[in-house]
């Protein structure tokens, strides 16, 4: 298993594949945009997405999220992104599921190391065939790019 | 009205900015004090080091005739001339202002700072019913001073998409009687140029455009008798509006505003808050500043530039050479090389430092978070065999890591 690949460890592909979309929707190519259509078809509307800092916690909605990465990104503050997955654990019981999901962000797909690691703790819920995050929970305080992230990956093979 | 807020609040950016500028601080980065300088080589903390962060690019500020200018105004006028210039103004002002029209070819209101000028003029030039569209990475002097433009629109736009620009000039409805750019000429950590080409052309085609450009980093190392980037190269100039620096490659102090005609120069002056309640220029600097402008007008100056422009092409080829990672190729006298993190970044600057070479750190909110960057500058200073050892040494570190201490021999 390659670094990069967080491996499937969930009988329910679509469960992978919505932990995967998370990634892809939030990261875009220098001078683009997150795929806001496809975050806003991602997310529960009733989705919950807090983010921990060192100047404080942000708590917000759906529309909270969407208006908080327009403004960084209007001021500048990124002009690309690209963010994906290393470790993964997964409980599931039912119709909902928990991912403790270890990120590693990177200034673009071609940089070679790290700009920052961290772990997303992901709250999924099971709408019809789909799975929509509920709430999206991560620690930019404790991210740094030499983040070990070994022991999630174990966990979760475990 | 106004500028579209941020979604974080003053104070959150203020603890931001403290934390970010503590680490760097911490390491040992930033807030240094110089000892002594010839230009070339700066004493930082006691170690001689190559200078590759000045942004006297011209290497103006040890000219001897720039020397003399401010010496005989020191001793004609004293060391200051306090008096608002609202009711007096020291002559010097006076000299150096028709010197520098002379040279940018416009009217010009020599002003105490570039940020300054930003403060004079901004409120003064947009209008009641004007729209009002800032790059995203203009200087930050400029957002501060269109902070005080609270009752018009002020819109960001991403980095020079003139498309988005062309987008909002045609919705502009006919309540819009005036659609203000502003963006930087040479954009001071991107190091990059303003789209100068498409904004004449959008300047031909949109009669309610108007341009504000901030060409502190241009000044004098570019354009005939060094009147910059922004003034060389858009055209029409009537609806062009220019800030520079006399601070920088100009080799004195101060500010100048380049403006397309007496009356909006004499409206600015009159009515520009910091040209009535900010402290005029001490006549030294006045007397260097006119000695500068008139350095400038000489024929020898273009070959001063030429000198200049060899070094920045030397530097560029080399770098390429070496394979190092150029923000953009646009060839102006400030390089900046992206990493993958900012401890990268810091390793580099510090490695760098330890092998006698001074530059710079620059990281958001500096620079977009995604581009930890090291930050440096040719300079007339710098000898092509500095420049050599400088592109050699961050070579090895690429290669070797910056902990290599074999690589620092």
């Amino acid at each position: 298993m390659s670094a990069r690949d967080p491996g499937t460890h969930e009988d329910d592909p679509s469960l992978a594949r919505a932990i995967e979309d998370l990634y892809a929707v939030i990261s875009f190519e220098e001078g683009g945009d997150p795929n806001w259509q496809g975050l806003r078809a991602l997310f529960s509307p009733h989705a919950r997405i807090t983010r921990v800092t060192p100047e404080g916690t942000d708590h917000m909605d759906r529309d909270g999220f969407v208006a908080m990465t327009q403004s960084l990104l209007e001021h500048g503050a990124y002009t690309s992104f690209y963010e994906f997955e290393v470790a993964r654990r997964i409980e599931r019981f039912g119709g909902i599921a928990q991912v403790w999901s270890g990120y590693e962000t990177r200034r673009n797909r071609h940089a070679r190391a790290a700009l920052g690691r961290g772990v997303n703790s992901i709250q999924l819920i099971r709408d019809g065939e789909a799975w929509r995050v509920l709430g999206l929970l991560w620690d930019e305080t404790n991210a740094r790019p030499d983040l070990d992230l070994g022991a999630i990956a174990q966990r979760g093979r475990a | 009205m106004g500028k579209a807020r941020s979604f974080f609040s003053r104070g959150r950016k203020v603890q931001t900015v403290e934390r970010l500028l503590t680490d760097h601080q911490q390491a040992g980065l930033i807030m240094h004090r110089a000892g002594s300088s010839d230009g070339a080589t700066w004493v930082v903390d006691g170690q001689p080091m190559v200078n590759f962060a000045s942004c006297s690019y011209m290497g103006l500020e040890r000219h001897p005739e720039l020397l003399a200018g401010g010496s005989d105004a020191l001793a004609t006028f004293g060391s200051n001339f306090s008096i608002s210039r609202a009711y007096l103004e020291c002559p010097l002002y006076t000299a150096l202002e028709e010197a520098l029209g002379e040279a940018m070819g416009v009217h010009v209101l020599v002003t105490p700072s570039t940020t300054l000028a930003h403060l004079a003029a901004l409120p003064v030039l947009i209008g009641d019913r004007d729209l009002v569209l800032v790059d995203q990475f203009a200087h930050a002097s400029i957002h501060m001073a269109t902070d005080l433009v609270d009752d018009v629109p002020i819109e960001l736009l991403r980095h020079n998409r003139v498309d988005l620009l062309e987008q909002r000039l045609r919705e502009a409805g006919d309540d819009v009687e005036r659609v203000w750019y502003i963006c930087d000429g040479v954009y001071s950590m991107l190091r990059d140029f303003a789209p100068f080409a498409e904004l004449s052309a959008l300047l031909r085609r949109f009669p309610k455009l108007h341009l504000y450009v901030d060409d502190a980093h241009a000044m004098s190392w570019t354009g005939r008798h060094g009147r910059g980037a922004a003034l060389s190269r858009l055209a029409p100039l009537d609806r062009v509006v220019v800030a520079v620096s006399l601070s920088k490659a100009f080799g004195a102090t101060g500010g100048a505003l380049a403006l397309p005609t007496a009356e909006l120069r004499d409206r600015v002056r009159r009515c520009g808050g910091p040209m009535i309640f900010s402290g005029p220029i001490a006549p030294s600097g006045l007397g260097s500043a006119l000695a500068s402008a008139r350095l400038h007008l000489r024929p020898e100056f273009e070959d001063m530039q030429g000198e200049l422009r060899e070094r920045i092409a030397y530097a560029c080829e080399g770098l390429t050479a070496a394979g190092l990672d150029l923000a953009t190729d646009a060839a102006t006298p400030v390089r900046v090389l992206h990493y993958d993190s900012v401890p990268a970044a810091q390793a580099v600057v510090r490695a760098m430092r330890a092998r006698g070479f001074f530059m710079c750190i620059a990281t958001f909110p500096a620079v977009p978070v995604n581009k930890p960057s090291v930050r440096f500058t040719i300079s007339r200073h710098n000898s092509f065999a500095d420049i050599r050892a400088m592109i050699d040494s961050l070579a090895a570190i690429a290669h070797h890591g910056p902990d290599d201490e074999a690589s620092a021999a």
